[in-house]
């Protein structure tokens, strides 16, 4: 059997992966890798077509389970990585071949206050 | 020259414009980026007659009751941005219902003629951004009698 996180995930993680801090209510502020996957984005209303991101990170679940941290504490956490902090609006898992423990989640992101 | 369509879509940009917080006012430009918000687009509306329906023997230019219904688009992005397009839909509200250019001078309601100006309603939409992006489309109606010879 291949195992997706010696083979992909760990390959991927350190050419693409940014140092990041998790601020979660529950268990503090942990050390995490993520993948910055913030990108442009469009919102169509009423004819008019307004630009702007939507920004997003993925992070792998075996670093957030070896903090102690479940996907659904990330929910309202604070996520800081290259130089900006966002508030984790969401949180869906994106599972593996190995199953969703082995897996990533995907950090949906808004705008920090202030 | 009097074209009162032209008049009603020019004063509305500068009505608009006057919203408090408004960042940018466009006339159909229908490409905006976040940095311009809060943003309002006036955009140029629809209009209809009763004529279709008059096959009377009344001469082809003589004077019609137009019923024009331009659009008007706000756009915001913010933690509580329905909160804050209701604001500006208030205020945009007022400022085009109140607003005496648009209705002493151009529509001419009232006792100073046939036109009128109504609120119609609005849609809203919403979505995620950098932050919740939501967007307000109102619709008014301006009744003009239209004469030919003037145009």
């Amino acid at each position: 059997m291949i195992d997706f996180s010696a083979d992909l995930y760990d390959p991927v993680y350190s050419v693409l992966g940014v140092p990041a801090t998790l601020s979660t209510g529950t268990a503090g502020e942990i050390a995490l890798t993520v993948i910055d996957k913030t990108r442009s984005k469009t919102q169509t209303s009423g004819g008019v077509e307004t630009s702007s991101v939507g920004p997003g990170a993925y992070a792998r679940i075996p670093e957030l389970a070896a903090n102690g941290i479940a996907v659904g504490e990330c929910i309202g956490a604070v996520l800081t990585f290259n130089g900006r902090s966002w508030i984790v609006r969401e949180a869906p898992v994106q599972g593996s071949p190995n199953g969703e423990d082995l897996g990533e989640v995907r950090f949906l992101l808004m705008k920090a206050a202030g | 020259m009097v074209d009162v369509r032209e008049d009603i879509l020019a004063r509305l940009l500068v009505v608009v414009a006057t919203i408090p917080n408004i960042r940018s006012a466009y006339r159909n430009n229908l490409n905006i980026d976040e940095t311009e918000l809060p943003a309002v687009i006036v955009l140029d509306g629809d209009e209809e007659t009763n004529d279709a329906t008059d096959l009377s023997m009344r001469p082809a230019h003589r004077p019609t009751v137009v019923q024009f219904m331009p659009e008007i688009i706000i756009a915001d992005q913010a933690d509580l941005v329905g909160s804050n397009l209701s604001i500006m839909r208030r205020e945009l509200i007022k400022r085009v219902l109140f607003d005496a250019e648009l209705n002493e001078q151009i529509v001419k309601t009232g006792t100073r003629g046939n036109g009128a100006i109504r609120y119609l309603g609005c849609q809203t939409d919403v979505g995620w951004m950098r932050s919740l992006h939501g967007a307000l489309k109102a619709q008014f109606l301006f009744k003009y009698s239209m004469r030919p010879e003037e145009l």
